[in-house]
């Protein structure tokens, strides 16, 4: 194959506008935003104009959305979902819980900024967001993959230790298996 | 409905000597006994006054009195009466006695309040975890675990405000032509 | 000699983009009725051209040994071969294909060695959920392939053959399709149809919602690619068999999309309003009237 600059950007092209316009997101609510899921993929607010489709298993998923506040009872199981899933992945955060705490700032058991455990591409504000603010939160995905931004794993693999260390530091019994990447 | 609850307070005070009554309106009664006829008198409900549902069991941490205080409230299909039953457990060394013969689902209810309040059950089976996973600090219901300061500890401490923050009830205000009122002026930046 | 290798070569490569294609088109407007009938406006109708690129660019592929890594080659295998022997026009010039007498027999055999293959590939995963799919889907086939082989059996009785081009020969000369001339294994074979293409209400086996997808529950990225394209070459391979038994075949190419497009509308129209059947009552309802409808053309076919 003929391995220059062109043909390179040519095959960025034609890849990255197929990932944009078939988004696989995963069927997993995390947390009490998931309310807001079932009406963006039914009949009023359709996502499926988008390409976006429900996904059953971490293997088949490109987007994984962490709807709303993550305990650390969640937050392990998230983290083996997380690297169960193929590259190239999104995580996009949904409502205040995962900007910085929002209504549960206070709380013993649940964690205040994702962005410290996970790589975040996008955040959608709100409390719960409405469907079409959760179509917008899409489509600013959709910019950004356009524009080959949205490297959350690759952030995820190089800065691997930082993150663990923050995610031991609040998981005190880690029981997880390596995963091959 | 006031025959009903003029019944029940007159059978619970013949039987148990220690029951004190507090009558509310509506279709609810609560009585107030000794931790130790606690297993009795649940029984006596249960059996024979047809009070066969148990809804809830409650706690309230009295800091001051250094105590808790269990509530039991059962319910009745036939009557259609709810009956609270209040007891004090000693803060220091909380020991209490298992219903769960009586009532399968005591069993949840007990742990909850063990794992959250630490108040210990003689004779509870299956005393693993149940809601907190690899917990060793103090039972975080109490009142005098100081849950802001923990997460400021462990999690990430929320940076301060931005200085050009805007209240967006005063935005709001402004647009309309209201006044805030003055019980939620306390509330305001 | 080498030159009819090359003409074989040639039809095979030509007979699989098309069947691709067509099939990845058909997929995604399965996908665009459904989203009508339910109200809303759907994907468009490329939609799954898009999905199949997406799968392919995905960087990494993890499996779980040989077994697994070779699950998807053994569907691709079957699709291709079924694809191979069913004559896709009426005249063998443009898609010739390797036609011999007795292939209807060996049709039968190969359409279900791939789901075989693709059980056997689930089962290295160890993951329970593949396991208990794999087993549905073996028993949902054991529910429809009895009143297809007896749709089948009553054709090669009546009319004395076990060759595709036979019948659609005797189709040419009476004037008369076989949808006509043998009803009663006409509505047999589109009952059994409803369990090959396991769209509502038989898809209980690959249902996200149920047992998280079943077999193909450890599959990702490539894979799923492989599993996806062998699947639409399979459901074209399935239509224009029907085409060509039933309906007389094709003379040329839009002839021959229209009939199978009428054919895959019949599951697909049906799916869409029904809720989804249980493995014991699937099967329990394949051997019911449809088998009933079989046996009345094996009657027909051996007394009238």
């Amino acid at each position: 194959m003929i391995n220059d600059k062109v043909s390179q950007k040519i095959v960025d092209i034609i890849q990255n506008y197929a990932r944009k316009h078939s988004l696989w997101v995963l069927a997993y609510g995390t947390g009490c935003g998931a309310i807001e899921i079932p009406p963006t993929m039914t009949s009023r607010y359709d996502a499926e104009r988008l390409g976006v489709r429900g996904a059953a298993t971490p293997r088949q998923a490109d987007v994984l959305l962490i709807t709303g506040y993550l305990t650390t009872k969640t937050l392990k199981r998230v983290i083996r979902v997380y690297e169960q899933m193929q590259d190239p992945k999104y995580v996009i955060g949904f409502g205040s819980c995962t900007i910085n705490g929002g209504m549960y700032f206070d709380s013993y058991n649940t964690i205040k900024a994702l962005d410290r455990y996970l790589p975040v591409d996008v955040y959608i504000n709100g409390c719960m967001p409405r469907p079409e603010a959760v179509l917008e939160g899409f489509a600013k995905l959709q910019e950004l993959i356009q524009a080959g931004k949205a490297d959350g794993s690759k952030k995820y693999k190089e800065n691997l230790e930082w993150y663990r260390a923050n995610q031991k530091e609040v998981i005190p019994v880690w029981r997880m298996p390596e995963f091959n990447w | 409905m006031e025959e009903l609850k003029k019944k029940i307070t007159q059978k619970i005070t013949d039987h148990f000597a220690d029951a004190a009554v507090k009558k509310y309106e509506g279709n609810r009664v609560d009585f107030t006994v000794k931790k130790e006829t606690i297993p009795a008198i649940l029984f006596f409900l249960k059996d024979e006054m047809g009070y066969n549902h148990l809804s809830h069991i409650s706690c309230v941490d009295w800091l001051e009195e250094k105590e808790f205080e269990l509530i039991y409230i059962v319910w009745s299909y036939t009557d259609h009466l709810k009956v609270f039953v209040h007891t004090r457990v000693d803060r220091e060394n909380a020991v209490m006695d298992n219903i769960d013969m009586i009532w399968r689902q005591a069993n949840t209810y007990e742990r909850e309040i063990k794992e959250m309040y630490g108040i210990h059950f003689e004779g509870l089976e299956a005393p693993e975890e149940f809601l907190l996973e690899d917990w060793e600090d103090m039972p975080p219901m109490r009142r005098d675990f100081d849950t802001h300061a923990y997460a400021r500890k462990t999690f990430w401490d929320r940076q301060e405000a931005r200085s050009d923050a805007q209240d967006v009830r005063e935005t709001i205000t402004k647009r309309t032509g209201e006044e805030i009122p003055d019980v939620a002026k306390k509330y305001s930046r | 000699m080498m030159e009819e290798i090359l003409h074989y070569t040639w039809g095979a490569v030509v007979s699989f983009v098309l069947a691709f294609s067509v099939g990845i088109t058909f997929m995604g407007l399965n996908r665009k009725v459904t989203a009508r009938v339910q109200n809303r406006i759907g994907p468009p109708w490329y939609q799954n051209f898009i999905d199949v690129v997406k799968l392919y660019s995905k960087k990494s592929a993890i499996h779980h040994g040989t077994m697994h890594h070779l699950g998807p080659a053994f569907l691709m295998v079957s699709s291709v071969m079924s694809l191979l022997i069913i004559p896709i026009l009426n005249d063998g010039k443009f898609f010739p294909n390797l036609n011999f007498q007795g292939d209807l027999i060996f049709l039968i055999y190969i359409m279900t060695f791939g789901p075989l293959g693709m059980a056997l590939g689930a089962g290295q995963t160890g993951n329970p959920n593949s396991a208990i799919g794999v087993t549905r889907g073996l028993a949902q086939m054991a529910g429809f392939e009895i009143p297809w082989v007896m749709a089948l059996v009553a054709l090669m009785i009546q009319y004395k053959t076990t060759s595709i081009v036979d019948l659609m020969n005797i189709q040419a000369e009476t004037g008369r399709w076989l949808m006509f001339s043998s009803p009663f294994a006409f509505i047999a074979a589109i009952m059994a149809m409803f369990g090959m293409f396991r769209y509502a209400p038989f898809d209980i086996v690959g249902a996200p919602a149920e047992l998280a997808s079943g077999p193909m529950s450890e599959n990702g990225g490539k894979y799923l690619f492989t599993m996806m394209s062998s699947g639409s070459v399979f459901a074209f391979a399935k239509l224009t068999l029907y085409a060509d038994l039933f309906l007389g075949g094709a003379d040329n190419l839009p002839e021959l999309v229209a009939k199978t497009f009428v054919l895959y509308m019949i599951p697909v129209l049906y799916g869409v309003v029904n809720p989804r059947y249980r493995t014991e009552q699937a099967v329990r309802w394949f051997w019911g009237w449809p088998s009933f409808f079989g046996l009345l053309a094996i009657l027909q076919a051996s007394f009238f």
